[in-house]
């Protein structure tokens, strides 16, 4: 992950998106945040050519743009930023990533199967007709997500955390949730058939330790 | 200035290492458990491993301090300085260093431990285990947990609301995400509507 710049429009406290050089590699050249850039779509153009020729994308910071009709088949993204994007009809198998943001993201209509995402956070984003079927997402943060006829079927959700987050027509079937923290959600129509339920946290009685208990000993 | 992320699966706590590219320098946040795939990061690329961080002394975060010790000779940087004898800078207070040509500013942040420090490089804070998503550290008292409580008001949440957490033990976070959804802080916060165009 690379550290990123701030936006050079005055008084705008967002960081830059991504800047590329002639050769449309990623440059550390301070810009614009996505809301202030002056060619919207100009760069948003490059970010597409880029992930398009490359397989293996590290510290793109692309936040603020929409994804339409995009294949990310076996792309791989290390330390990107995509928060507050917007991901519509995306179709995936065996997309990786590491340590990327997808916070406040919308996906709607999106097929993410067999991805590989660990140490990836997509608090606050919204799931239309998603599916991570047969994924690996383990060490992910979900927190506050709102998640509408979507799928997680067949998924390693290993330590991932889903507090807070609004499940509606959502199924986590055959589902490994061992230490998946589902505190505070709010449910309707959620399947877990199949999956470990009872190695997963589904509120503070199941772990003390979650509120900063005074009862218990310290997380090592 | 690049990253790297390894998970500890002895105590499942959070190893980072920062390298800088331009000095061929690097260090190392939290050295849980020293890998060979951690050895391998430095050595590959021949970067010079000068200093350690530390959030907190908690075993599964100092662990692998003896091990990088035997190997390489960085300058560890703690609040607390049993954690490597005479050969730890104490830090105290808030204040910023200079390691490996990179600017980290470290604020003291006790309540999970006395000597809990919280780091930041560029818009990203290292936590420890002050802070994780969806969860604040454990504590021995109620008073330490509201101590706890103020600090990362005070100190963390103060940040931008992109600025991303990196926790010792869990997934990343952002302070906007931590403001809306921590069960233990967001009631001093309200959940923005999110717009469906």
């Amino acid at each position: 992950m690379y550290l990123h710049n701030n936006c050079i429009e005055p008084g705008c406290w967002n960081e830059a998106i991504s800047t590329f050089n002639e050769q449309g590699e990623i440059t550390e050249t301070p810009g614009y945040c996505f809301e202030h850039h002056p060619e919207k779509e100009k760069i948003t153009q490059d970010i597409y050519n880029y992930i398009r020729n490359h397989t293996k994308i590290v510290g793109l910071n692309a936040s603020g743009i929409t994804f339409e009709n995009i294949d990310l088949t076996d792309k791989r993204f290390y330390g990107c930023f995509f928060q507050h994007c917007k991901f519509i009809n995306l179709h995936s198998t065996g997309f990786r990533s590491r340590m990327s943001m997808f916070d406040f993201a919308i996906f709607s209509d999106c097929n993410l199967l067999q991805s590989n995402m660990q140490f990836t956070s997509f608090a606050g984003s919204t799931f239309s007709h998603t599916l991570f079927t047969g994924s690996d997402l383990i060490q992910d943060n979900f927190n506050g997500i709102q998640s509408y006829q979507s799928a997680f079927d067949d998924a390693d959700l290993y330590n991932s955390r889903f507090v807070k987050a609004k499940l509606i027509d959502t199924s986590f079937r055959n589902c490994n949730i061992k230490k998946t923290v589902f505190m505070g959600i709010e449910q309707q129509n959620v399947s877990f058939k199949s999956s470990n339920t009872r190695e997963a946290i589904y509120g503070e009685t199941d772990s003390e330790l979650f509120m900063g208990s005074t009862t218990v000993g310290e997380i090592q | 200035m690049k990253i790297y992320f390894h998970l500890n699966l002895s105590g499942f706590s959070n190893c980072y290492i920062i390298v800088n590219e331009n000095t061929k320098e690097a260090l190392i946040i939290d050295p849980g458990k020293i890998t060979p795939e951690i050895i391998e990061h430095i050595e590959t690329d021949n970067y010079k491993l000068t200093g350690v961080l530390v959030t907190h002394n908690h075993e599964s975060h100092t662990n692998g301090i003896k091990t990088l010790l035997k190997i390489y000779t960085p300058v560890i940087y703690a609040a607390d300085s049993e954690i490597a004898g005479n050969g730890t800078v104490v830090l105290k207070g808030d204040g910023v260093i200079s390691i490996a040509g990179l600017t980290i500013g470290y604020m003291s942040l006790p309540g999970h431990t006395p000597d809990s420090m919280v780091f930041k490089v560029g818009r990203i804070l290292f936590t420890g285990d002050s802070i994780s998503s969806g969860k604040i550290g454990s504590t021995s008292s109620n008073y330490s947990k509201n101590t706890l409580i103020s600090n990362i008001k005070m100190k963390i949440l103060s940040q931008q609301e992109d600025t991303v957490l990196m926790p010792g033990h869990g997934p990343p976070t952002t302070v906007g995400a931590e403001k809306l959804y921590n069960p233990v802080i967001a009631q001093d916060y309200v959940i923005p509507p999110i717009p469906l165009s």
